[in-house]
């Protein structure tokens, strides 16, 4: 009688989406999840990421179609506004779902 | 990770960082002292001056929170739209913010008709005390109106400085009615203002506008 090796199921763990779990990303998602939309500088002030660092990783989430941005004129100055997409939310909440039913019965 | 994501506090703070500049604060100081000279009444009598100060002083408030968000906060902080909650939120605030203006409009009609009405009049002055007390019993009237007022929009826009403000602003109302001299509101209202001044000069230097460049290099 062959017996089933005894092994934790971790296979949550893979199926996180890693779009949203990069600490930066859930940082920017987090933030656009509860406001309706904002500029780069606020998301910047806001996240405390650098320039360049918010850049790259806005143009990640805005591949995957997670936010998407708006751009328009505030007086002489062009101005891009980003908010989270349906699709986005949806991720995100998803996530948010995954990790608490991952860290279920967790020991003190 | 040592902190949870707490997405209502980060909505709230996200929310009271516009705050952070200290122009609603100089903006509130300078209302209480354009009211201060508008409340007061000269022992000659209401003079254009009065209303010329007051008009200047009202416009310069409100100049200087216009340009100071649109010139100054804005390109520093950024742009951002709130989300239902708040939305929500505002609604609730101008709704009892409209009972309190009716409130004061029937209050406002009252006071006419007892002026204008001679039987009115004796039954209200049956009800009123002489002199100082009459004063001092419309001062507190004044200065609730705007004390509780200004607390319902504090408590809305979830701004905790507010409250110490909404108490000064009522201070400095009871005061510029009883006392008639604009004085001691003057004092309130720059008390208003140092602390706006304050944390405005540190808006300054935590955001400057070539931080954008330094990032990158």
């Amino acid at each position: 009688m062959s017996e089933k090796p005894v092994q934790p199921d971790l296979s949550g763990i893979a199926d996180l989406d890693r779009m949203v779990h990069e600490p930066a990303r859930l940082a920017v998602l987090s933030l656009l999840y509860v406001i309706e939309s904002a500029d780069f500088t606020f998301l910047m002030n806001q996240t405390g990421l650098t320039w360049g660092n918010l850049s790259a990783h806005l143009g990640k989430l805005e591949e995957a179609g997670y936010i998407a941005s708006e751009k328009s004129f505030k007086g002489k100055r062009p101005n891009t506004s980003l908010h989270l997409t349906s699709e986005g939310r949806k991720a995100f909440r998803e996530y948010a779902r995954k990790m608490k039913s991952l860290f279920q019965g967790l020991p003190d | 990770m040592n902190t949870p994501i707490d997405l209502k506090d980060i909505e709230r703070k996200a929310f009271r960082s516009t705050y952070q500049d200290g122009l609603w604060d100089i903006y509130y100081g300078l209302i209480i002292v354009a009211m201060s000279i508008f409340v007061y009444r000269p022992p000659q009598g209401y003079g254009p001056m009065n209303i010329i100060l007051m008009v200047l002083l009202f416009g310069l408030a409100y100049g200087f929170l216009w340009a100071g968000k649109k010139y100054i906060t804005l390109p520093r902080m950024g742009m951002v739209t709130f989300g239902t909650i708040r939305k929500k939120k505002r609604k609730t605030m101008m709704i009892i913010l409209g009972i309190f203006i009716l409130f004061q409009v029937a209050l406002l009609a009252a006071t006419a008709f007892g002026w204008f009405n001679p039987k009115a009049n004796q039954l209200l002055n049956k009800f009123m005390p002489n002199g100082d007390a009459s004063l001092m019993i419309v001062s507190l009237i004044g200065s609730l109106i705007l004390g509780i007022s200004m607390v319902v929009v504090f408590n809305f826009s979830d701004y905790p400085r507010g409250y110490y403000i909404a108490l000064l602003m009522s201070l400095a109302v009871f005061l510029m009615i009883y006392l008639n001299q604009p004085l001691y509101p003057i004092i309130i209202g720059v008390l208003i203002i140092l602390p706006g001044v304050v944390l405005f000069t540190r808006f300054l230097k935590r955001y400057p506008l070539d931080r954008q460049e330094r990032s990158d290099e």
